[in-house]
C-alpha cells in the first residue's frame, strides 16, 4: 500500500533510491500500510440500537477513539442521556448510559454521538419506535436456544459469525404477522436473511432482499424466526432490530424507519405538495388506453405489475418548454425509471409517433468513485437513477409520455412507486456535502467520512455538490452558521454553471473545547430573489480502510454538529495573511504562508494544490515541511483570471509522525509513581505489622494476625495497581510512538481581489 | 461468385499453366473429351456425398476451422459446395486434380493412401466413391450447382419396425430430386444409432440388434437431409400381474412394457421406497425416527403422504437448488463473487421452497434487471456475458436444444440454420449494462432499441425469432427477453415443458426418455413418446408446477418398482420395468456418511452443520477431496454430464481408507463413540445403525454377524462400532439409491 502524493516525484525518488541503495532497498522500503486521516472519534454501536418512545433504557456504546467519551447526545433534544452510575455514585466504566426518550419524541431515526477528547464522534442511527423492546442477552443460535419474542415487540441483537439466530413466537390461526428486520437502514453491515419456519425449524417463508415478511398464520402454535447474514458474516458491526407485529388483514405494512440515501437530498422540489394531485389509473399500459392528462401535472404511480408501462397523453404547443422530474429511486427503492415522450400524428386509423425526448438517469454532477484501490472520486453519488430533464415541444399536438421501470421487467411489487412531476421551469437547486478526500493511491477511505471534529489550528474541507433544477445556472454561495467559538466557515462558492464547491471549516489554534449544532446552507439569487436551501451532510455508516474489499454504505445525516477538541492540535497549520490579497489581472500574486508545525513529518516537502474557483487549475507547488514559512505564487495571466473577488485555499497530503495522546504517558507515569508510593507505604505497614505480630502476646496475637492479613490484602491490591499502572504506561507509550499517518492539510482560506488591468 | 466466373477463373488458371509448361504438358492436363452419351458425374449430387461418406469434411479433418488440414479445406459436411469446388479445382494452382491422368490426381492419390495421407485411406482405389471421383475428374471436373437437380427429400425405408433381439434390418436410403428422379443412396448415406449398445449399424445401413430390449433409433443423413428409423425390440415375455396404475405415468410405462413383452419387477418394500424417495426429493437419508415411524405405519396412503411431506420440506428446495445452481453456472472464480453467488443460490432455493411456477422462474432469470442484491437472477448475466453464450445456454438448458453448431454453419443433425441461431441471439441484443457500486458487477436493464443480431456469415441483421416460430414485432421499448419468456411459457411451445419433464424424469429414473436429456431433436426420438407427451401436457396444465410434477412421478407405481430384476427384465435398460440403482451424488453421499457417523463436515465460513447439498457454489470443492473424488461439478457448463456419476478406484480407496473417513468414524462426538458408551443392548444399537444406514431393520443373519463382531474379545467397543459403521458405509446398499 503506497500513498501517492505526487506519483511522479515519488516514483522518481524510488528510482533514485533503487540506484543508490541497490539491494538494500527492501530495508528502506517506502512507508507501506499508512492510514489516511488522523484518528477521529467514531461511535460504532449502541446496544440496544433503539428504544420505545416515552421510556428509559440502558445503552452500552462502543467505537473507535471514544474511550474517554463523556456526553452522549442525540440529534433530537427530546432524547437525553446520562452516564450510568454505580452504587457509589461513580460513572460505570465500559460506556454505559441511561437514555431517556421523552413521550413527545418523534418516532423514527435519530443520530447518536458522543463527545470525546478529540471532539464529537461520528453518528450512529438510534431508532425510536412504539413497540416494546427486548435485547438479545445470550446466544440463540440453535432451535433449542431460540429466544422467546412476543408479538408486537422488537428485539435488538447482534449476529454471530457463521450462525443463525433463532426466535420463537406464538400465534393463532388467521393472524397476519409482519416480521421486519432493520439493518442497513440503521447503519448495520448485516445483509439480513429472515426466515419464518414451523416449530420444528422447517422453513416456510424467506426474505433476503430487505423486505418484510407477510405471514398468515396457518394454525395455532409456535413459529420460529431465523435470522442470518447472507454470507454468514457476523460480529459487532452486524446488528439488527427484529420486529414482530400483528397487522390487520388488508392494512398497509409500515416498515421500520430507515436512514435516507445520499441522493434523496435533491427531493422533493421546493413547495411540492405532500400528496400528488393525480394518481395513475390502470389500465394505461398501451397507447389505446393512455391516461389523458394536461400539463402541468403531478402524478403518483406505481411500477406494478411486472413490466408495467404507464402511458399518458397530453396536448402541447410548439415552443413550450416543460421540466420533467421523477422520484422513485430517491425514495430508497430499487428502481430505474425511464421516460419516452413522443409526438403523435393521427391520420384516420393510422398514427405516426415521433420521438421527442427520452429521459433516464440524473447524472452525478461529479465523477463518482469506481471503488477501486486508488481514489478517483468521491464514493457518494449525488446523481440518481431518477429523472430530471427538459422537455422542449417541437410540434403542436398530441404527445404521449410513457414511463417504465428499467429494473421492473419481472418484478411484481406494488411498493415500487414513483412520483411524476411535469412543470414549467421553477429554477432551483439542492446541495449536499461530505468530507473532502484527495487523489491518493491508497485504499483507506476513512478521511471521506470523518466527523467535523476539529483539532485546534485545523481546517477541514467539505466537498459540496449541487443538483441544479430547471435551468438554474447561477452562482451558489455556501455558508455555515451556529459554529462553536473560535470556529469559522468559508464557503468556496459553486460557480455559475458548475456543480462543485467547497466549504472550509477552520478552528483557531486557541479555540476552546466545544460542540455546536451548525446550520449549513447554499444561497443564490434566482429570478432576482434570494433563495436559501439547506445543505445536507453525507457520511459512510462505517469507516472503510480497504475500499477494494468493502463497498461503502453512505447516507444522509440529520444534522451538522461541529466540535473543537481543545486538547489536540493540527500537525501543521498553513496561515496566509488575513487581509485580502490583491493583484492586477495578468500579473503574478505572491502569497506568504506561515507554517505552524506541531509534529514531525516524513519527507521534506509538501506538495500543494489550489482549490477555489478560477484558481483550481494552478500548477502544484512544493513547500518545505521544515521551514517556518513559504510563498505561493499564482499567475493570473496563465490562469486567465478575470477581475473579481475570490476565495481560495491550498491543500495537500503530508505524512505526519502522529503521536496519539502523548500527554497520557506523563499522566500514566505519575499514576504509576503514585501507585508505587502507595505500595511502598503499604509494604512498610506490612513489615511493621508482621513484626508486631511476631512480638505479640497470646492475647494480642489473633488481632495482630488479623491486621497483618488485612494489610496483606491491601498489599496485593496495591501490587496489582502498580502492575496495571505499568501496563498503562506501556500502552500509552506505544500509542504515543510516532506513527506515519497521511493528513490532508488544508490552508486557512485566502481572500483574493483581482483588479482589472489598466487600459493600455 | 457466380458459377460462370468460377469456370472462367479455372480456364484462366489452366491457360496460365499451358503457356508456362508447353505443349506436352498441354496434352497431359487437357480434360479428355466427354462422350455426349455417357452420363455426367454431378459435383453436388455425386461428388459431395462421397466426401461426406468418407468423412473428409468433418470438423476434425478438412472441415476443421481455420484452414482445414494441410492447407486443404472443405466446408463442414459439404454445406458450401461452391467453396468446396473452388478449393478442389482452382486453389493451389489447381494442383489437386490432374485431368490428363485422373488417377494421378493428388486428391485421389491421398484419399486412396497411395501417397502418405494424415487421414489414412479414406477411399480405396477399388471403391465406388473412388471411381466416381475419378470419373468426375476425367469428365473435366465441372461445377453444376445451377443445373444439377435439387435434392428435395430424403427418407429411410422402413421408418419403423419391430426386430427381435439378435435380429437384423437392412435400411434403404432414398433420395428424391427436383427432376423427378429417385435414387437409392444407401451406400452414400451416413448412419448413426442413438444407442450403440442396443443397435449397431454398418456403413451400408445394416442394423444389427443386440440382446437389449426396448426402442432404438437410427439417424440416417444424406447431404443436408435427415431421416430416422425407429425400431422396437421386444422381449416377448408374458406380461401379467401388472401393478394397478396409480396415474397416467403407469398407464404409459406399463403399456410400453406390454408392447415390448417386458414384465416389470414387483413394487419395492416400504423401507426401500422411503429411502429412495427421501434421497430423490430431499437429497438426504431418512432419519431413524422417520424410518421407524414409516415402517410401523399401517396407513395405506403413507407413501403419498411422505412425498407431500418431503415436497413441503426445505430439503427439497436445498437439493434441487443444488442441482440447478450448478447448471446455471453459479461459479466462484474470485472472492468478490461470494455475495452474488450466495444471493443467486438463495434465489433459486427460495424459488423452489415457494414452488414458484417453472415458467416464472425462467422468466425471472432470462429477463432479469437491476442489481444482484436487489434481484439475484441478475447474477446469471455476470457469469454468462455474451449473447451467443446466453442463447446457447438458454437453448440447451431450458429447451433441450443444442444450438452451438448453428453459430457457424447449418446444424448437421437438425433443422437449425445460422439464421435460427442469430434470430435467437437477437432476443439478448438489447441487454444494457451500467457499472454498479460493486466491482465486477453490472446493473442490467433493457436498452431501448429494435432488437437485431447479424448473421455472422451473411451479415444480414435478423429480428428475434424463436426456433422457427414467428414472434410478433417487438417495439423498441419492449424487452425482447420478456417476449422470449412469453414464447417459452406458451402452452404450445414444443420444447420448454418437454425439456423440463424429460430432465426431471431422468432425475428420478436415472435415464431420460430422451438421452442425453438436453439433446431433443427429431432425430433423437424418445423411448416412450406417449409418456413424454402426457408428462408435458400434465406439466403445462398444472401451471408449470414443479412439485406437482415430482408428485406425479414419485407417486407412480413405475417409480416404486423394485430394483431387483425378475426372470426377464434384467436386459431392460430403458423401459423402466425396474428401478435402476444409482450411486449417491457426491454431496448426498457426504451428508449420508456424516449422518451415519454422527459427524459434520466443516465448510469454510458456513455455520457448523451446513449440509453439502446446501452449499451455495463450487468453491467448497477445493477444500473437500471427497466432493472432488465423487464428481461434484464445478458449474462450468449447463450440461448435467459435468457431474461425474461413474465409479472410480479413487472413490473406493477414499471410502476404504481416507483419513477423512477415519476421522469421521473416530470422532469424539460421533455415533460410534456414543454407541460404545451408551447403556442399551447391542441389538438395539445394531438396529439403530441399520435404520440409519438403510432405513430398515437388520435381517437375523446381519444382526447375528454384527453382534458377534461387537462381542469379539480383545478390541475396544468404540473401535468395534467404528468398524461396523465403516463396513455399512462400504456396502452397495448404502452407496446406492436403489
Amino acid at each position: 500500500m503506497v500513498v501517492e502524493f505526487n506519483r511522479y516525484s515519488c516514483f522518481r525518488s524510488l528510482l533514485v533510491a533503487t540506484m543508490i541503495f541497490g539491494a538494500s532497498l527492501s530495508l528502506v522500503s517506502p512507508s507501506f500500510a499508512q492510514s489516511v486521516g488522523l484518528p477521529a472519534p467514531r461511535l460504532l454501536t449502541t446496544i440496544p440500537m433503539g428504544a420505545k418512545v416515552g421510556s428509559q433504557v440502558e445503552v452500552t456504546i462502543s467505537g473507535e477513539h471514544i474511550e474517554d467519551a463523556d456526553e452522549l447526545t442525540f440529534s433530537d433534544r427530546r432524547i437525553t442521556a446520562a452516564r450510568k452510575l454505580n452504587a457509589a455514585g461513580q460513572p460505570e466504566p465500559n460506556g454505559k448510559y441511561v437514555v431517556t426518550i421523552a413521550a413527545d419524541c418523534p418516532v423514527g431515526i435519530h443520530e447518536a454521538r458522543v463527545m470525546t477528547r478529540l471532539g464529537i464522534s461520528s453518528s450512529r442511527a438510534f431508532s425510536v419506535g412504539t413497540l416494546d423492546e427486548a435485547v438479545q442477552t445470550k446466544a440463540n443460535t440453535t432451535l433449542a436456544t431460540a429466544m422467546e419474542l412476543k408479538v408486537n415487540s422488537i428485539c435488538n441483537a447482534t449476529m454471530t459469525q457463521r450462525a443463525v439466530d433463532h426466535y420463537v413466537f406464538e400465534a393463532t390461526k388467521g393472524q397476519r404477522i409482519i416480521v421486519d428486520c432493520a439493518t442497513r437502514g440503521i447503519d448495520s453491515k448485516l445483509a439480513a436473511v429472515v426466515i419464518i419456519a414451523d416449530a420444528a425449524g422447517r422453513d416456510l417463508l424467506v426474505e433476503r432482499r430487505g423486505g418484510a415478511l407477510d405471514f398468515t398464520v396457518p394454525a395455532d402454535g409456535k413459529y420460529v424466526i431465523k435470522v442470518h447474514e447472507l454470507t454468514f458474516k457476523g460480529g459487532q458491526a452486524y446488528y439488527y432490530r427484529l420486529a414482530v407485529s400483528e397487522v390487520p388483514v388488508g392494512a398497509p405494512i409500515v416498515r421500520l424507519p430507515s436512514t435516507k440515501p445520499v441522493n434523496s437530498f435533491s427531493w422533493p422540489p421546493q413547495g411540492l405538495k405532500e400528496q400528488a394531485e393525480l394518481a395513475e389509473s390502470e389500465p394505461n399500459n398501451d397507447r389505446t388506453k393512455a391516461q389523458k392528462i394536461s400539463l402541468p401535472c403531478d402524478i403518483a404511480g406505481s411500477f406494478f405489475p411486472a413490466a408495467d408501462v404507464d402511458v399518458f397523453e397530453f396536448e402541447a404547443k410548439k415552443g413550450d418548454v416543460w421540466w420533467v422530474e421523477v422520484a422513485s429511486e430517491r425514495f430508497g427503492l430499487p428502481t430505474d425509471p425511464s421516460i419516452l415522450v413522443q409526438h403523435v400524428a393521427r391520420t384516420g386509423d393510422t398514427e405516426k409517433a415521433t420521438d421527442v425526448a427520452e429521459f433516464s438517469d440524473i447524472p452525478s454532477p461529479v465523477r463518482v468513485s469506481s471503488n477501486g484501490y486508488a481514489y478517483d472520486g468521491p464514493p457518494y453519488n449525488a446523481g440518481s437513477a431518477d429523472i430530471l430533464g427538459k422537455l422542449e415541444i417541437k410540434e403542436d399536438g398530441l404527445h404521449r409520455l410513457q414511463i417504465t421501470d428499467l429494473f421492473g421487467g419481472t418484478r411484481n411489487d406494488p411498493k415500487n412507486i414513483y412520483r411524476l412531476v411535469i412543470r414549467k421551469a421553477a429554477p432551483d437547486f439542492a446541495v449536499v456535502a461530505w468530507a473532502l478526500h484527495m487523489e491518493l493511491r491508497n485504499g483507506d477511505r476513512n478521511a471521506v467520512s470523518k466527523p467535523l471534529a476539529l483539532r485546534g489550528g485545523a481546517t477541514m474541507a467539505l466537498e459540496v455538490v449541487a443538483i441544479r433544477r430547471d435551468g438554474f445556472d447561477g452562482d451558489i454561495d455556501l455558508a455555515m452558521e451556529g459554529l462553536p467559538e473560535g470556529v469559522t466557515a468559508s464557503g468556496l462558492k459553486i460557480p455559475a454553471g458548475q456543480s462543485r464547491g467547497l466549504m472550509l471549516v477552520t478552528a483557531h489554534q486557541n479555540a476552546p473545547r466545544a460542540v455546536g449544532s451548525a446550520t449549513f446552507f447554499g444561497r443564490a439569487t434566482i429570478d432576482g430573489a434570494a433563495v436559501t436551501r439547506p445543505c445536507r451532510l453525507a457520511s459512510f455508516a462505517w469507516p472503510i480502510t480497504d475500499s477494494w474489499g468493502e463497498i461503502p454504505s453512505p447516507r444522509l445525516m440529520a444534522d451538522v454538529p461541529v466540535s473543537v477538541s481543545g486538547l489536540e492540535f493540527a500537525p501543521l497549520t498553513l496561515s496566509p495573511p488575513k487581509e485580502v490579497q490583491t493583484v492586477i489581472a495578468g500579473e503574478k500574486l505572491t502569497i506568504p504562508l506561515v507554517h505552524t508545525r506541531r509534529s514531525e513529518f516524513s519527507g521534506a516537502t509538501l506538495q500543494l494544490r489550489t482549490m477555489g474557483a478560477s484558481f483550481d487549475r494552478a500548477p502544484q507547488f512544493d513547500v518545505s515541511l521544515t521551514a517556518d514559512g513559504s510563498h505561493a505564487v499564482l499567475d493570473t495571466a496563465a490562469l486567465k483570471t478575470a477581475p473579481g473577488d475570490y476565495l481560495i485555499a491550498f491543500y495537500g497530503g503530508a505524512v505526519a509522525k502522529y503521536r496519539h495522546q502523548p500527554e497520557a504517558v506523563a499522566a500514566a507515569e505519575v499514576a504509576h509513581k503514585n501507585a508505587m508510593q502507595e505500595l511502598m507505604a503499604i509494604e512498610a505497614e506490612v513489615k511493621k505489622l508482621t513484626e508486631a505480630a511476631k512480638a505479640a502476646t497470646t492475647e494480642t496475637k489473633p488481632e495482630a494476625d488479623k491486621a497483618v492479613e488485612a494489610v496483606t490484602v491491601k498489599q496485593k491490591a496495591a501490587t496489582a495497581a502498580v502492575a496495571a499502572a505499568a501496563e498503562k504506561i506501556k500502552q500509552a507509550t506505544a500509542a504515543a510512538q510516532p506513527r506515519d499517518i497521511v493528513d490532508i492539510v488544508v490552508s486557512e482560506p485566502i481572500k483574493i481581489r483581482v483588479s482589472p488591468a489598466a487600459a493600455k | 461468385m457466380p458459377y460462370s466466373d468460377h469456370v472462367s477463373r479455372r480456364r484462366f488458371v489452366l491457360r496460365g499453366w499451358l503457356v508456362s509448361l508447353g505443349g506436352f504438358f498441354f496434352l497431359a492436363v487437357m480434360p479428355q473429351p466427354v462422350d455426349a452419351a455417357e452420363p455426367p458425374v454431378s459435383f453436388v449430387n455425386d461428388v459431395m456425398p462421397v466426401f461426406t461418406k468418407a468423412g473428409c469434411n468433418v470438423g476434425v479433418c478438412h472441415a476443421k476451422a481455420g484452414g482445414g488440414q494441410k492447407g486443404f479445406q472443405l466446408s463442414l459436411l459439404g454445406f458450401e459446395p461452391l467453396e468446396d469446388f473452388d478449393h478442389l479445382v482452382t486453389e493451389s494452382r489447381s494442383r489437386r486434380l490432374f485431368f490428363g491422368a485422373p488417377d494421378q490426381s493428388l486428391l485421389l492419390l491421398k484419399a486412396s493412401g497411395q501417397i502418405p495421407h494424415g487421414g489414412g485411406v479414406r477411399l480405396a482405389a477399388s471403391s465406388e466413391g473412388y471411381a466416381l471421383l475419378r470419373e468426375w475428374i476425367r469428365q473435366g471436373a465441372t461445377f453444376d450447382s445451377q443445373t444439377a437437380p435439387k435434392l428435395l427429400s430424403f427418407e429411410v425405408q422402413p421408418t419403423r419396425g419391430s426386430i427381435n433381439r439378435g435380429g437384423e434390418q437392412q435400411l434403404k436410403a432414398i433420395a428424391k430430386y427436383s427432376d423427378g428422379s429417385i435414387r437409392d443412396v444407401t451406400s452414400m448415406a451416413l448412419y448413426e444409432s442413438n444407442d450403440k449398445a442396443m443397435a449397431d449399424v454398418s456403413e451400408r445401413g445394416l442394423v444389427k440388434i443386440s440382446d437389449i430390449v426396448g426402442n432404438v433409433a437410427v439417424m440416417v443423413r444424406y447431404q443436408a437431409k435427415v431421416s430416422v428409423y425407429s425400431a422396437s425390440v421386444p422381449l416377448g415375455a408374458p406380461v401379467e400381474n401388472l401393478p394397478s396404475s396409480k396415474n397416467f405415468v403407469d398407464e404409459h410405462v406399463f403399456a410400453n412394457l406390454k408392447a415390448l413383452g417386458i414384465p416389470p419387477s414387483v413394487l419395492c418394500d416400504d423401507a426401500t421406497f422411503l429411502r429412495r424417495v427421501t434421497l430423490d426429493i430431499g437429497g438426504r437419508l431418512p432419519t431413524e425416527e422417520e424410518s421407524a415411524a414409516f415402517l410401523a405405519s399401517k396407513d395405506e396412503g403413507k407413501r403419498d403422504k411422505v412425498i407431500d411431506e418431503l415436497l413441503r420440506s426445505p430439503d427439497y428446495a436445498d437439493f434441487f437448488a443444488n442441482k440447478w445452481t450448478a447448471l446455471l453456472k453459479n461459479r466462484r472464480d474470485d472472492e468478490s463473487d461470494t455475495v452474488s453467488n450466495f444471493a443467486f443460490h438463495a434465489w433459486v432455493r427460495d424459488s423452489f421452497l415457494a414452488n414458484k411456477p417453472y415458467d416464472q422462474f425462467v422468466r425471472e432469470l432470462l429477463a432479469a434487471t437491476g442489481t444482484v442484491i436487489g434481484n439475484p437472477p441478475v447474477a446469471w448475466y455476470k457469469r454468462v456475458k455474451e449473447p451467443k453464450q446466453q442463447i446457447e445456454d438458454v437453448a440447451q438448458l431450458f429447451l433441450g436444444v443444442r444450438m452451438q453448431c448453428a453459430q457457424c454453419h447449418h446444424h448437421p443433425f437438425e433443422r437449425w440454420s445460422q439464421d435460427d441461431y442469430y434470430s435467437l441471439a437477437a432476443f439478448f441484443s438489447q441487454v444494457g449494462r451500467k457499472p454498479s457500486g460493486t466491482r465486477g458487477e453490472d446493473l442490467i436493464f433493457h436498452k431501448r432499441g429494435i432488437a437485431v443480431a447479424a448473421n455472422m456469415k451473411t451479415g444480414v441483421p435478423l429480428k428475434p425469432g424463436a426456433l422457427g416460430d414467428a414472434i410478433p414485432e417487438i417495439a423498441a421499448d419492449e424487452d425482447p427477453r420478456l417476449k422470449l419468456a412469453d414464447w417459452m411459457g406458451s402452452k404450445n411451445n414444443p420444447f420448454f415443458a418437454k425439456s423440463l419433464v424429460n430432465r426431471y424424469w431422468k432425475h428420478f429414473f436415472v435415464r431420460g426418455l430422451i438421452e442425453p436429456e438436453d439433446d431433443i431433436r427429431d432425430t433423437n426420438p424418445p423411448t416412450n413418446p406417449a409418456l413424454l407427451e402426457a408428462l408435458e401436457k400434465h406439466f403445462v396444465a398444472s401451471g408449470f408446477d414443479l412439485k406437482e410434477l415430482v408428485r406425479v412421478i414419485t407417486q407412480s407405481r413405475a417409480y416404486q418398482l423394485s430394483e431387483v430384476p425378475n426372470a426377464h427384465n434384467v436386459v431392460d435398460r430403458q423401459n423402466y420395468s425396474r428401478y435402476y440403482p444409482r450411486r449417491l451424488q457426491a454431496e448426498v453421499l457426504l451428508d449420508a456418511i456424516d449422518r451415519l457417523a454422527g459427524t459434520q463436515t466443516d465448510f469454510a465460513n458456513l455455520p457448523p452443520g451446513t449440509r453439502a447439498v446446501a452449499l451455495p457454489d463450487n468453491s467448497y470443492n477445493r477444500s473437500s477431496q471427497f466432493l472432488r473424488v465423487f464428481g461434484r461439478p464445478e458449474a462450468e457448463s449447463v450440461c448435467e454430464c459435468e457431474r461425474v456419476q461413474s465409479s472410480s478406484l479413487a472413490q473406493s480407496l477414499h471410502l476404504l481408507n481416507a483419513p477423512e473417513m477415519k476421522t469421521k468414524l473416530a470422532a469424539a462426538t460421533g455415533r460410534a463413540e456414543r454407541l460404545a458408551k451408551e447403556d442399551k443392548p447391542a441389538e438395539a444399537k445394531v438396529r439403530e445403525l441399520y435404520l440409519a444406514a438403510f432405513s430398515r431393520e437388520p435381517r437375523p443373519q446381519e444382526l447375528k454377524t454384527a453382534i458377534d463382531y461387537l462381542n469379539e474379545p480383545g478390541s475396544a467397543a468404540n473401535a468395534n462400532y467404528q468398524d461396523l459403521i465403516w463396513a455399512l458405509i462400504n456396502t452397495k446398499e448404502f452407496l446406492f439409491n436403489h
